[in-house]
């Protein structure tokens, strides 16, 4: 990506930010359920590692690091490329052809075009689990980064991937979003749940393996082969969600719509 | 036309609507299956650890199917609410013969009886697979009727919810806020005697355990004696949300004729 598309991304962004944070009620209100929503969910964690002393190896503050980095990572896709979300809706009701006219590229513009406000409260729980899980010290926060920017960048690929289907198949939008949610519910669970074929699955079909288990690994143990295997992973699900958009794009008919987009 | 062939109308064209909603249908299932699948493992692990109550590994997945085929099959009809809402839609619907909450209720209960089937396919077909076991003829037999009676008591919550839209414009957030006190309250993956007590108690204060905990606990324990305080609990949940819905209503008409429409 060029020095200018990263200039165009950063101005979508903040004007998606001036947008979302107009309703300053609404926006806090999102960020804050969001925040409530992924602390309810630790409940579960918080009364079973009360009773069980630990799952194969895994106990609270392993688990609090893997919550935590998956949401900051689907919190970053959420507020930075909220549009992933919506792609099989601007497919469906051919609104991405005011796109096609743009100078900048089609699946950029489409990707952060919106921000979803509950993508702040994600990201913010997601930092705050980390730091609570004990992981997040002086030498650990490049990690920290790297492994939550990996996780948003395999999945905004994913969201790609996902919400593409509508370019082949109609009204996909349910479907997509309940694939997606497969793969967010595999990533919050400890790897060492599921079995070797399973497992085979979270690092291939179900990308949960690298947006969850490597990043949270990586910054546990530092090793340089799972930063290369997650940096890999960010280039090979990035290039295929790529080469499937613009395959899609491709066949890709007008809807005579008439409209404004932004 | 009398009454109950009103209502059963509505029932009738909802239930219709909700068997055309395939995609959404199937999603559902899918995903429930998936959790199914990952509880199925997280509770294998678990009882290599120590089973942490009187309950093999495999009934806590049953366990699962039930609060999660209550949750799922119960119709979310308060997002539709809230859009009658605004756009002004509820205003058209007085002058009719009918009440608009009973109607609403028995759309809720139409699709119910569309996608508790469905869904309830799903929860005894996955369970079975990930468990090789099946829990007692006797648990099933009060699993059903009681679910049943739960989802619809759960349907009846959401209109509630649906209908606090005349006074807010997003009831969203409140959804959000049930789904979390369902979620740990209810007992939705956890019964709720893991919990501690002073949480226990908390949560016998309010209707989640009744609708979830309460008919999931049927593979868990003896049902014969869970039964009756069910019941009875469930039977107080739906008179007080029913009179509640038919309350909100009448303010929300009061208000509406104030305001002016």
């Amino acid at each position: 990506m060029s020095f200018g598309n990263f200039k165009f991304v950063w101005a979508l962004f903040t004007t998606n930010l001036k947008s979302v944070t107009a309703l300053r009620g609404s926006f806090l209100l999102s960020m804050i359920f969001m925040a409530l929503n992924n602390a309810t969910f630790l409940v579960f964690w918080w009364v079973l590692f009360g009773r069980v002393g630990g799952l194969r190896g895994w106990q609270g503050p392993e688990v609090l690091l893997l919550f935590g980095v998956s949401a900051a990572g689907f919190g970053i896709m959420a507020a930075v490329a909220g549009g992933a979300l919506h792609l099989s809706r601007f497919i469906d009701e051919g609104a991405l052809e005011p796109l096609l006219t743009q100078p900048k590229p089609t699946l950029l513009y489409a990707l952060g075009c919106r921000s979803q406000a509950s993508g702040f409260g994600d990201f913010l729980s997601g930092i705050a689990f980390i730091a609570l899980s004990g992981y997040l010290r002086w030498s650990t926060v490049p990690l920290v980064i790297f492994g939550v920017l990996a996780s948003a960048v395999i999945f905004t690929a994913t969201c790609v991937l996902l919400f593409s289907l509508a370019f082949w198949l109609h009204r996909t939008h349910t479907l997509s979003r309940q694939l997606l949610d497969i793969t967010i519910t595999f990533s919050l669970y400890p790897e060492p749940l599921f079995g070797g074929g399973l497992r085979l699955v979270l690092f291939t079909v179900i990308p949960a393996g690298f947006v969850g288990y490597l990043p949270a690994s990586l910054v546990r143990t530092a090793s340089v082969a799972d930063a290369a295997l997650l940096g890999f992973g960010c280039l090979a699900y990035g290039w295929l969600a790529l080469r499937v958009f613009r395959s899609g794009l491709s066949r890709y008919s007008s809807g005579s719509r008439f409209g404004i987009f932004g | 036309m009398n009454a109950f062939g009103k209502y059963w109308a509505f029932a009738r064209i909802a239930a219709t609507e909700a068997a055309a909603e395939r995609a959404t249908l199937y999603g559902r299932a899918l995903f429930f299956a998936v959790i199914l699948g990952v509880f199925s493992a997280l509770w294998r692990a678990v009882a290599e650890a120590g089973m942490p109550l009187a309950a093999r590994h495999q009934d806590m997945v049953w366990y699962l199917a039930i609060t999660e085929w209550i949750l799922l099959s119960a119709p979310l009809r308060h997002l539709e609410i809230q859009e009658q809402v605004r756009r002004g839609d509820v205003a058209y619907q007085l002058p009719r013969p009918v009440s608009f909450p009973r109607a609403t209720l028995a759309q809720c209960l139409g699709m119910l009886l569309v996608q508790a089937p469905i869904l309830g396919v799903v929860a005894f077909g996955s369970a079975y697979a990930f468990t090789g076991t099946l829990p007692s003829p006797k648990a099933l037999l009060f699993v059903v009727p009681f679910g049943l009676l739960a989802a619809a008591v759960l349907a009846e919550l959401y209109v509630a919810l649906g209908l606090l839209s005349f006074w807010i414009s997003d009831a969203t957030p409140l959804y959000w806020v049930a789904s979390k006190l369902m979620f740990i309250l209810g007992g939705l993956m956890l019964p709720l005697e893991l919990y501690p007590r002073w949480l226990q108690i908390v949560a016998a204060c309010t209707p989640f355990p009744s609708l979830l905990a309460g008919p999931g606990s049927f593979v868990l324990h003896e049902p014969g004696d869970l039964a009756l305080s069910l019941g009875l609990s469930l039977g107080f949940w739906a008179l007080a949300l029913f009179g509640l819905v038919e309350l909100l209503f009448r303010r929300a008409v009061l208000a509406l004729q104030v305001g002016g429409g």
